[in-house]
């Protein structure tokens, strides 16, 4: 059941230009966190009273602590990189499912920029009892964070060009079993066309709104119908996303 | 003492705050107590399921928000069997289905269907909806049409019978004479405005359908006016929605002739929107020493 709260900020520290850390003191929440789960967070300031939250996932847990790694791209998430220690924010959640684990098997973790997140968080819990390979592609350098393998659109860290250009050769060398991806939708369609008869659970961004299920903003096109990101993901079984419509 | 109660038609609320038909869930009684609200709308359900509109469905604005749901909802059959169950059991408050048809004849159909269930204490009539083409709007702007079915649902049903109301029309008194005369028993508005935004970067629109549902803070002046017109225009009671978010606000609107109001979009920037104006709504009328009903339309021009 998720709970709102005023939380108090542990720590808020600038890990590039564009992506902070921050780190929420939440004993009764830690516990219940688990990959692919997110919050919905907003700084407590006058210029945010009226505005939405922002949905971010979980991207992991220390003790009582809860960790989210984000990029300051508009008001809402820039508000929030300018938390201080021992001030309190907005925290909805934890909202959504998580990702199913699996054991001895071999593991792709593919993710695109604030896709990283949960993905390092999932591979934490996955890497004692797995084989892991986790690539990860981004705009630029500050994209990027620790992986198997990184790409970068503009050549400026990594490899340049994209996290799926040698996805086939990796799937062959590392005889994956299962892919948990996180990103972009073009990227997690672009993944599925690639290996579409490999398991592939995928985490959703979306537009938000409330992030109980209530306003049906955020739906993606599932199934045989519209499925919310809040509420019935993030995680949902590639296979079954609509890709022609999206 | 009760200072909050009020009445909305043959409905006794203990509570004036209720929601917007589609903003609100049951999910968020994991945050507060049903008890803060006086009533429980249900987001509109239609005859047939609706899947509703592609992504992207939302778009925030500097002071409001954009939506292009388009209805998605299970339908009649699947409201009876999956939704409504489930509300009786949890609700201890009155709980009012909200519905819109494509003609007078499957509002008629809706409502008899409806007429057979235990545990509803109203219906919302959607004639308002601005998102999908033929359902909605063409009834509610027309007011001999908004007439005809006011005459056809109130025949058929003697509960509560709101008719939610658009601002989207030239005139919305002649709406509201036309569903009181009709026999509404009670008038919601006002439902969202049209909105748009565009990428300036693009020129690609926000959302997947051009316009838009607009709604929150930007709405509340609008909202106020269109409630003082409707009151001095009709005796039905009144439930006040459009950018309500405090307690200050809803006083706005009770003095304008409203019998209670609904939060809707100020849920989502503050999930404790309703305890809060719940709160500071008793704590004001015990230090003024007074119960809502007697501001109820009691707003007066400014001294000279």
């Amino acid at each position: 059941m998720p709970r709102f709260l005023e939380l108090k900020v542990a720590d808020c520290k600038r890990l590039n230009a564009d992506y902070f850390e921050l780190w929420l003191e939440a004993p009764s929440l830690a516990p219940l966190c688990k990959p692919g789960m997110f919050f919905e967070l907003k700084a407590q300031t006058a210029a945010q009273e009226r505005k939405l939250f922002k949905p971010i996932s979980v991207a992991g847990v220390l003790n009582d602590r809860i960790s989210f790694i984000i990029k300051a791209i508009g008001p809402g998430t820039r508000a929030l990189a300018e938390v201080q220690p021992g001030e309190t924010l907005f925290a909805l959640g934890p909202l959504g499912n998580d990702f199913p684990l699996v054991e001895g098997k071999n593991v792709l973790l593919v993710s695109g920029g604030v896709g990283w997140p949960p993905l390092g968080f999932l591979s934490d819990l996955l890497k004692e009892r797995n084989k892991i390979t986790h690539i990860h592609g981004g705009a630029g350098a500050s994209d990027i964070f620790p992986c198997d393998r990184a790409y970068t659109v503009d050549g400026s860290a990594g490899e340049k060009g994209l996290v799926t250009q040698d996805l086939p050769q990796i799937l062959t060398d590392q005889n994956i079993d299962i892919i948990y991806s996180c990103g972009p939708l073009p990227m997690i369609g672009a993944v599925q066309k690639i290996a579409p008869k490999i398991p592939h659970f995928a985490s959703l961004e979306a537009y938000m709104a409330c992030g109980l299920g209530a306003c049906h903003g955020c739906v993606v096109p599932v199934g045989e119908s519209y499925l919310r990101v809040c509420a019935d993901g993030p995680v949902f079984n590639a296979a079954d996303i609509r890709w022609e419509e999206i | 003492m009760n200072r909050l109660a009020t009445s909305l038609g043959k409905l006794s609320l203990q509570s004036p705050i209720t929601v917007a038909s589609g903003t609100f869930d049951t999910g968020y009684f994991d945050l507060f107590e049903q008890n803060i609200l006086g009533a429980y709308t249900t987001k509109t359900i239609t005859m047939q399921p609706k899947a509703g509109n592609p992504p992207p469905r939302i778009f925030e604005t500097e002071a409001g928000l954009l939506n292009t749901i388009g209805l998605q909802n299970p339908g009649l059959k699947g409201f009876l069997s999956e939704e409504l169950p489930r509300l009786r059991d949890l609700l201890d408050i009155p709980l009012i289905v909200s519905f819109s048809g494509s003609s007078v004849a499957e509002f008629e159909a809706i409502l008899e269907t409806l007429e057979k269930e235990e545990g509803i204490a109203g219906y919302e009539i959607n004639v308002s909806c601005p998102n999908v083409e033929k359902e909605g709007i063409a009834f509610g702007a027309e007011p001999d049409v908004v007439f005809a079915l006011a005459c056809a649902l109130a025949s058929k049903s003697s509960r509560e019978l709101i008719f939610k109301l658009s601002p989207n029309v030239t005139d919305i008194a002649q709406i509201a004479i036309a569903a009181t005369e009709g026999g509404a028993s009670s008038l919601a508005l006002i439902n969202t405005l049209y909105g748009a935004a565009i990428d300036w970067k693009t020129g690609r629109f926000r959302t997947s359908n051009p316009v838009c549902g607009y709604s929150g803070t930007a709405l509340k002046p609008v909202a106020l006016a269109l409630c003082h017109k409707v009151a001095q225009a009709v005796k039905t009671p009144i439930l006040a929605l459009g950018g309500i978010h405090t307690w200050q606000d809803a006083l706005e609107f009770f003095y304008a002739g409203a019998s209670a109001i609904a939060l809707g979009t100020a849920f989502y920037s503050d999930p404790l929107a309703a305890v809060k104006l719940h709160q500071g709504l008793k704590d004001h009328l015990e230090e003024k020493e007074l119960a809502l009903s007697e501001l109820i339309g009691k707003a007066s021009l400014p001294l000279p």
